[in-house]
């Protein structure tokens, strides 16, 4: 099985910026170290309960994990006071679309490698053999990687990435 | 129709909402304890706002607001301001908001009043945050405020209206190009002038002159006077409202004029299809600026005037994100591997150490990585220079001056692992059977013995950690009696044994031999063991004697174990009654569903041999001559009380006397006796 070197990911990334900043998607590169690089967005997030709306925004990060050889998605959610938001607080607000009871086997918190603060981690399901079927088809293994996450957040992949 | 387009209402500005980022907390944070201290300080900072279309009248601070420079975005403009931090919530709390805003608003309006915002527009743009940070608990109270004179009042003639009406496409483009071309701190107000077709974008300056006192030659009709809108719904963002008052201020000859005005909203490609056209209707008699108030104090979450809170303690305060990270080790167990864990089960279980030596390091160690958090010990000695390789809670600071006491040492180190632990020492001797206690010891061992009882009382699990095999006497019999989980662990050179005791049961039921297993009840404790096995190899007889040396790896190894089945016997839905298998090498499918917990079988006990690195996990039955924990002697012990306790450490032979023992070994001799005869026949 095929995996997603550091090299692939640097150039998918960089292909990916490009398309971002053709639709204004808002993501950014970061060289953060020599080989510690990421994406970065920051975006609000309308956050709705039946009467009762709050403003959110979160922090998404795409970066290279090492030890599994794939990309992995990690964010954090804050408050307009600046107060971060739990793990619980993801689970009861449904920010992720998945059922309460796979939750914890796809959204973890955990000391986020390259910041060295907690931020939560998800693990799309078997990310490293989806990655590895579509590696030669896919013309950009991150958008191919955000197809698998985006529906879990909501998030919105807008269509010019697939062209 | 037209009558609608010409009803003119008060206008209606759309007000900032506030949006922090974390970062603004931390390098607030760390400005006041780096740089500025005790001293009270108002700083210049730097706020922002974005005119975007898709995102509403949000106005943002984050780390980079304390920078001496802002860190330019695309489509946001940036906002000078002031943060004044206060030292006490006191203070805070009783300074006069509205004379506070008052006088922040005179200083602008007499900046104004001198015209710069004509050659520098930002000028007109301004925010305030009053705060006070409380950095023991991370709590920071703040609040904004967006000062802007509460005069003049003005009418917006009907609705707003698209651009599109009045551009064409191609003056929008025109538009968007000049835009891009001007500087940043232009482009935050200026005019466009639309003569025929031809559309042009004027700075401020091209269209007023700063020195002249008198007013403009403007055609009202073609000129629009632009704004950067925040808001994106029909209504206008704040900063016209200041833009209006600088306006009328420099030209008062605009009364009961109608001014178009564009409220600038751009898409997310950079166009500026979204912008609105206001219609503006000034008023004939224009109040000046100076006899009203200032209004911009941000209403709170409830919609009061009030400040807002961040706490920001659970992100913060490093003891709180301490204890949350080691809490979250075992939470990853039960999302990733062991849904079924109960993780609040280690948090709630109070364990009371005996013994904070090499096995009592090693089992606090332990349990500390499960999630226990309450643990207590029990010791009488002080460290001494030969402890600390091999006892890892100590080091070598509590050698010195004659060492500090085990206990007390033990307890304050795990605190220095991990400072949310609830961890206690009590210093206290444990008499033991056949070591008389004379006259002058009496009053010390009643107290310890009272203060061992409190212990095990107050505890839900007993761990057995002594060095001699005496010293356990005492706490068996008063954890059975209290019901409490025992779990017990003792060394030999190269050898270990730990084992759970059995409860006590108020039946005379005895657990029948042909079953599988022996339910958790019945099993046998420390001293069961000893005697239902009789005469065991020498191996065996060495475990437990005082001051035994051992292979360090043994205390280890048993120190790790004895945790281990404790959680898998808290994990055990029967807890301590779980029931232990005769046979522990059976296969998963064999082993009945009853007997299994959550982390799989509990055994009785475990004995290892690192000679050979064999374990085997042997288990029996309590005995009903148990000198410990037989219904004899706690019967006896209930009774008798402390008497009782005294007599059994004052004899060597009382104890066996008192569960009928001595007969039994006598009968055991007699029968070797008879055989022997035999034999020799």
């Amino acid at each position: 099985m095929s995996s997603v070197t550091y090299t692939d990911f640097i150039e998918a990334a960089k292909n990916f910026i490009e398309i971002s900043n053709r639709c204004c998607d808002g993501w950014k590169f970061i060289e953060h170290d020599k080989d510690k690089c990421y994406l970065r967005k920051e975006t609000f997030l309308n956050y709705k309960n039946g009467d009762y709306e709050r403003l959110l925004k979160a922090d998404y990060v795409i970066f290279y994990k090492e030890s599994y050889c794939v990309p992995s998605f990690s964010f954090n959610v804050w408050n307009s006071a600046g107060m971060l938001l739990s793990l619980d607080d993801i689970r009861t607000m449904s920010l992720i679309s998945i059922n309460k009871k796979d939750f914890y086997s796809v959204v973890t918190q955990q000391e986020h490698p390259i910041f060295q603060r907690p931020y939560f981690i998800i693990h799309p399901c078997h990310t490293e053999s989806v990655l590895a079927a579509f590696k030669d088809k896919s013309k950009n293994i991150i958008v191919t990687f955000l197809g698998l996450v985006c529906p879990l957040l909501n998030i919105n992949l807008p269509l010019e990435y697939g062209m | 129709m037209l009558e609608a387009q010409n009803q003119t209402e008060i206008i209606q500005y759309v007000p900032f909402s506030s949006f922090v980022h974390p970062s603004f907390w931390h390098t607030l944070t760390e400005m006041k304890l780096e740089v500025d201290k005790l001293k009270e300080t108002t700083k210049q900072i730097f706020g922002r706002f974005t005119y975007r279309c898709d995102i509403g009248s949000v106005f943002e601070v984050d780390g980079t607001s304390f920078n001496k420079t802002p860190h330019l975005e695309q489509q946001y403009h940036h906002v000078m301001g002031t943060i004044m931090n206060k030292n006490t919530i006191e203070d805070f709390k009783s300074i006069d908001k509205a004379s506070l805003l008052n006088s922040i608003g005179e200083m602008i309006w007499s900046n104004l009043r001198e015209r710069t915002w004509i050659t520098n527009p930002s000028a007109l743009l301004n925010f305030f945050i009053l705060s006070f940070a409380d950095l023991k608990k991370f709590h920071y109270y703040y609040w904004f405020a967006f000062p802007a004179p509460s005069q003049p009042t003005v009418h917006m003639k009907g609705r707003s209206t698209k651009i599109s009406d009045y551009f064409n496409n191609k003056q929008l483009e025109t538009l968007s190009q000049c835009y891009k071309s001007l500087e940043e701190n232009q482009k935050n107000f200026f005019v466009v002038i639309k003569k025929n077709d031809d559309l042009s974008v004027k700075k401020l300056s091209e269209v007023f002159d700063v020195n002249s006192a008198n007013c403009i030659d403007l055609d009202l009709v073609s000129t629009y006077f632009v704004f950067a809108d925040p808001s994106n719904g029909c209504n206008p963002g704040w900063p016209l409202r200041t833009f209006l008052a600088a306006l009328l201020e420099y030209c008062p000859d605009l009364a009961k004029s109608t001014l178009q005005v564009i409220g600038l909203r751009s898409s997310m490609n950079g166009d500026f299809i979204k912008s609105l056209v206001f219609s503006i209707e000034i008023p004939q008699d224009i109040k000046p600026v100076e006899s009203a108030g200032w209004v911009g104090w941000e209403r709170n979450d409830k919609g009061n005037f009030g400040p807002r809170l961040a706490n920001m303690s659970t992100s913060m305060d490093p003891v709180i994100l301490a204890d949350t990270s080691s809490d979250l080790n075992i939470k990853l167990m039960k999302w990733r591997l062991v849904p079924d864990l109960n993780v609040g089960v280690m948090k709630d279980t109070k364990c009371l150490l005996l013994g904070a030596g090499t096995l009592g390091c090693h089992v606090a160690r332990n349990l500390l990585a499960w999630g226990f958090r309450h643990i207590t010990f029990v010791d009488n000695g002080k460290v001494s220079y030969s402890n600390p390789t091999r006892q890892v809670l100590f080091n070598y600071q509590d050698c010195l001056g004659g060492g500090r006491r085990k206990a007390e040492a033990a307890a304050d180190n795990l605190k220095s692992i991990l400072p949310t632990t609830n961890s206690k020492g009590i210093v206290a001797h444990i008499p033991m059977p056949g070591h008389p206690i004379g006259d002058s010891l009496k009053e010390e061992t009643i107290g310890d013995i009272k203060r061992i009882t409190e212990a095990i009382s107050e505890h839900d699990v007993v761990f057995l950690l002594l060095d001699t095999r005496e010293a356990r006497w005492l706490p068996t019999l008063i954890a059975a009696q209290h019901r409490k989980i025992v779990i017990n662990a003792a060394l030999g050179f190269d050898s270990y044994l730990v084992m759970r005791h059995g409860i006590s049961t108020s039946s005379d039921e005895v657990a029948t031999l042909d079953k599988q297993y022996i339910e958790g009840r019945y099993l046998g404790c420390y001293f069961c063991n000893d005697v239902t096995a009789p005469g065991n190899s020498l191996r065996d007889r060495t475990l437990d004697q005082q001051c035994t040396v051992t292979r360090p790896g043994v205390a280890a190894v048993a120190g790790a174990l004895s945790v281990e089945i404790l959680v898998a016997l808290l994990q055990h839905p029967k807890r301590v009654d779980a029931p232990a298998l005769y046979n522990f090498n059976k296969t998963e499918q064999e082993i009945p569903s009853q007997i299994e917990g959550v982390l799989g079988a509990v055994p009785h006990s475990i004995r290892g041999f690192l000679h050979s690195y064999q374990t085997i996990a042997p288990t029996c039955t309590k005995f009903k001559q148990c000198i410990a924990c037989s219904d004899t002697v706690i019967n006896k012990y209930r009774e008798e009380g402390l008497d009782f306790l005294l007599n059994v450490f004052n004899s060597g032979s009382y104890l066996e006397e008192v569960t009928g023992l001595s007969a039994l070994h006598l009968s055991a001799e007699m029968s070797e006796i008879l055989t022997l005869t035999d034999e020799e026949d």
